[in-house]
C-alpha cells in the first residue's frame, strides 16, 4: 500500500457510491434502516435495553417461568385437573408439611447432609485447587484442569453407577481389602449415608474446585513471600494470608455445592439406603408413586427451595462479615 | 416398573427371533402400507426390536417408543397431556385400569378391529378384571407376579416358603423390596385382604389395617438393605451380592435365572399377587388407525409373545408362546401347582380408597 493510498480519505459520496453496489451497502443506505438503527442506538439506556431483552426473556421463560408455575400448582387443590372437576386455591399443601412431623425428618436430614457434604467437598478439593493454582506451571494448568474435567463429560447417573461398581460387595474397594487380607467378608458400603456421601462429593467436586482455583490463582505469590520474610511459618501464612484472601472462592463454591446437594435425586435413590431418604425423594414420591398429588409435591419443593435460599443467604452474610473483618 | 439388562443371552435370543420372524409368513403384509407413526409408552423390551423393525418396514408406520418405569408416573404424564395426548398406546397394569378409566384417559378397545384378538389366551383376555363397564380396555400381553426371589447359594428353598424369612434377623441387611407392593403382601401375610375390596364398606377398618402394616414395616426397617423401585435395581443388587433375597416381580428375576445366575423364585405359602400388563389405546389417540394396526400385528404370532418373554422374563399371554422358549426359559417362567394355588390377582375395585391410604403410609415408612 503506498503512502498516497494509505493517506487518502474517502468522501461520503464515494463510500455511498461503492456501498450501493452490494445488498448490504444498499441496506445501509436505506433511509428507513438508517432511521431505525439511529433510533435503537440513540442513547446508552436504549442500547442496554436492547442487549438485555433476550437474556431477560430467556431467564423469565426458562428459569423463573417453571418456578412460578410450580408455585402456582402448590397453591391449588388439584393438578392436573380431573375431567368434570374444578381447581381451587388452597394453602393445605403447605400446612400438610408443617402439620405432619413425619416429613420433617427427610427435610432436616437433607439440609444436614448437604451441609456436611459441602464441608467434606471443601476439605477435599481445597488442597487440589491449591496444588493446581500454586504449584503447577501455568503451561500445565490447562492440561491438569482438563484431566479433572474428563469425568464430568459423562452424565450424573453414569458416574453414580461408577461409584456402585467401586463400593459394591463385589466392587473394587472390597476386592482390594480382601486381597490384602484386611477383611474376610465384604464391608456393606452400599446403600448407606457413606456411599451416598461419596457419590455426592464426587459429583459436586468440580463446582467447588473451579471457584477455589480461580481465587487461588489470582492470589499474588509475593503476598506469601512477604509474610515469610516477616517470619510467618507455613501454617500462619495459610491462616493469615491465603485463607482470608480466598474466602470469596470458598463462599461461591460452598453456595453452589450446598444448593446442588439439596436438590440431588438420582444419586440418593441409587446409592442411598432406607435410612438416608432425602427430601427430593419425598417430593418425587408425590409426583409419581403417590399418583395424583402434584400440588403437595410442588409445595414441598417450594419449601425446600425457600429453606435452601435462606440458609445460603445466612451463609453469604457470614462470609461477607468474615471478609470485612479481615480487611479491617 | 421394570428396567431389564440387555445381556448376551437376550441379544442372541433377539437375533434368533429376528431370523425366525424373517423366515415366517409375512403376517404384517396384511396391514396396508399406511405410513405415519404410532407413539407407544411401554417398559423396556416390551416391544421386541425385530418385530418393530419388520413392522416399520412392512407398514411404513414409524414406531416411537418412550420408555416408562412406573404406572403412577405414566398416569401423571397422560393426565397432564389430556385431553390431547401425544401417545397412542400405553402399557397399563390390569389392576390400574380403573384409575385411568375414571380419569377419562383410555378409550374402550374395539376388539372387532383386531383380527388376532383370539391369539390371546382366554384366561387373560376374558377374565373378570379385563372387562369393566361392559368394555375391554386393553390387550393383555404379559403377566407377572410378586415373588420371593432368593440367591440359591445363600438361602434354602424351605426358607423361601414364607415371607417371614424376608424379615428375619438371619438376613439382616441382605433384603430388598418395593414398599408399595410389600404393603399388599404384608396385609395378606397378616391375614387381611391386600386388595382391600373386603373393606370397601368399612374405611375405618381399612385405615386401621394400613396403620398396622405401616407400623410393622417401620419396625422391620433396620433389617432391610434397600427399598427399590425398578427391576434393574434388584437385578443389580443380586448380581453384586448386596442382597440374598428380595420381594420382586418374576420378570427381572427370570431374566437373571435365564442368564445362569444362582437365583430361584417362590410364591410363599402366605400368598402373593399376580398382575397383567396390557396395551391400551389412549382417549383421543392422535394415530388411532395406526394404533389398531400395531396392536393387531403384535398379536399376530406366538413367536412375538415368546420374544417378549425372553427379553422381559414375564410370562406371555399368547396361546402357544411357550413352544418357542428354551427349557431354562420355560422353567424360569413356570411355578409348581401348589405354589400357584397361593396366587391371586390384584383387583382394582378398592384402589381409590386403598392408594389414598397406602401412598402416605409409604412416604411415612421411607421418611421414618
Amino acid at each position: 500500500m503506498s503512502d498516497d493510498a494509505a493517506g487518502r480519505s474517502f468522501s461520503k459520496a464515494e463510500i455511498a457510491g461503492q456501498g450501493e453496489r452490494t445488498f448490504w451497502g444498499r441496506l445501509a443506505n436505506w433511509p428507513l434502516y438508517r432511521g431505525f438503527t439511529a433510533f435503537l442506538t440513540a442513547s446508552p439506556r436504549r442500547q442496554f435495553v436492547i442487549l438485555a431483552i433476550f437474556p431477560l426473556i430467556w431467564v423469565l421463560t426458562q428459569h423463573l417461568g417453571p418456578m412460578l408455575q410450580m408455585l402456582r400448582v402448590s397453591l391449588t387443590d388439584a393438578y392436573p385437573v380431573a375431567p368434570g372437576t374444578e381447581q381451587h386455591f388452597t394453602l393445605q399443601n403447605y400446612t400438610r408439611f408443617f402439620g405432619d412431623r413425619i416429613f420433617w425428618q427427610p427435610f432436616f436430614r437433607t439440609l444436614i447432609f448437604a451441609g456436611v457434604f459441602t464441608f467434606c467437598t471443601l476439605i477435599l478439593t481445597y488442597p487440589v485447587a491449591y496444588f493446581l493454582a500454586r504449584h503447577v506451571s501455568r503451561k500445565n494448568q490447562v492440561l491438569m484442569l482438563l484431566l479433572l474435567l474428563i469425568p464430568f463429560w459423562v452424565g450424573e447417573v453414569v458416574r453414580t453407577y461408577a461409584i456402585m461398581i467401586l463400593l459394591g460387595n463385589t466392587g473394587a474397594v472390597n476386592m482390594v481389602l480382601k486381597w490384602i487380607g484386611l477383611i474376610d467378608r465384604p464391608i456393606p458400603f452400599m446403600y448407606t449415608s457413606f456411599s451416598m456421601g461419596v457419590g455426592i462429593v464426587y459429583l459436586t467436586a468440580l463446582y467447588m474446585l473451579l471457584p477455589l482455583y480461580s481465587a487461588l490463582e489470582k492470589l499474588p505469590k509475593s503476598y506469601n513471600e512477604a509474610a515469610a520474610d516477616l517470619g510467618a511459618g507455613a501454617w500462619t501464612r495459610f491462616r493469615r494470608v491465603t485463607l482470608p484472601l480466598t474466602l470469596e472462592g470458598i463462599s461461591s463454591g460452598c453456595t453452589l455445592v450446598f444448593l446442588i446437594s439439596t436438590g440431588f435425586y438420582a444419586t440418593p435413590v441409587l446409592l442411598g439406603g432406607p435410612s438416608t431418604t432425602v427430601f427430593a425423594e419425598t417430593i418425587a414420591g408425590f409426583f409419581h408413586v403417590a399418583g395424583d398429588q402434584w400440588p403437595t409435591g410442588a409445595a414441598f419443593a417450594t419449601i425446600m427451595f425457600a429453606a435452601a435460599l435462606v440458609l445460603t443467604g445466612i451463609f453469604q452474610k457470614l462470609m461477607n462479615s468474615l471478609r470485612k473483618g479481615d480487611t479491617k | 416398573m421394570t428396567k431389564l439388562i440387555l445381556n448376551r443371552r437376550n441379544f442372541i435370543g433377539t437375533a434368533a427371533m429376528s431370523g425366525a420372524a424373517l423366515a415366517s409368513p409375512v403376517y404384517l403384509r396384511r396391514a396396508h402400507a399406511a405410513g405415519g407413526e404410532v407413539n407407544i409408552w411401554t417398559y423396556n423390551e416390551f416391544v421386541p426390536t425385530a418385530f418393530k423393525e419388520q413392522f416399520e418396514a412392512e407398514t411404513g408406520i414409524k414406531v416411537n417408543v418412550r420408555l416408562v418405569d412406573d404406572q403412577g408416573k405414566q398416569f401423571n404424564l397422560l393426565a397432564a397431556e389430556a385431553p390431547n395426548p401425544s401417545v397412542d398406546i400405553m402399557t397399563v397394569a390390569g389392576h390400574r385400569f380403573l384409575q385411568f378409566i375414571d380419569s377419562d384417559l383410555l378409550t374402550p378397545l374395539d376388539t372387532d378391529r383386531l383380527k388376532n384378538w383370539g391369539a390371546i389366551n382366554p384366561t387373560f383376555s376374558e377374565s373378570d378384571w379385563a372387562t369393566i363397564n361392559g368394555h375391554k380396555w386393553g390387550a393383555p400381553i404379559l403377566s407377572g407376579m410378586e415373588v420371593l426371589s432368593y440367591n440359591t447359594e445363600l438361602v434354602t428353598p424351605e426358607e423361601a416358603e414364607t415371607w417371614d424369612t424376608l424379615f428375619s434377623d438371619k438376613y439382616k441387611g441382605q433384603t430388598a423390596y418395593v414398599i408399595q407392593d410389600m404393603m399388599s403382601i404384608v396385609m395378606l401375610k397378616m391375614g387381611y385382604d391386600g386388595n382391600m375390596v373386603a373393606y370397601m364398606d368399612d374405611p375405618a377398618k381399612a385405615a386401621e389395617i394400613v396403620e398396622e402394616v405401616k407400623q410393622y414395616l417401620i419396625e422391620k426397617k433396620p433389617l432391610v438393605r434397600k427399598y427399590y423401585d425398578g427391576g434393574a435395581e434388584v437385578q443389580q443388587m443380586f448380581v453384586n451380592q448386596d442382597i440374598a433375597l428380595a420381594q420382586s416381580w418374576n420378570g427381572p428375576a427370570a431374566a437373571l435365572i435365564n442368564d445362569g445366575f444362582p437365583l430361584a423364585m417362590s410364591i410363599p405359602k402366605e400368598g402373593s399377587y399376580g398382575f397383567v400388563y396390557t396395551f391400551n389405546i389412549a382417549n383421543n389417540a392422535p394415530n388411532l388407525d395406526n394404533a389398531y394396526t400395531f396392536l393387531d400385528a403384535i398379536l399376530a404370532s406366538p413367536e412375538i409373545g415368546a420374544s417378549m418373554t425372553k427379553a422381559s422374563g414375564f410370562i406371555s399371554t399368547y396361546k402357544g408362546a411357550s413352544e418357542y422358549l428354551s427349557d431354562i426359559e420355560k422353567k424360569s417362567t413356570s411355578f409348581p401347582e401348589e405354589q400357584l394355588a397361593n396366587l391371586q390377582f390384584f383387583r382394582a375395585e378398592a384402589n381409590d380408597m386403598k392408594y389414598k391410604l397406602i401412598d402416605p403410609a409409604v412416604e411415612a415408612i421411607k421418611a421414618s
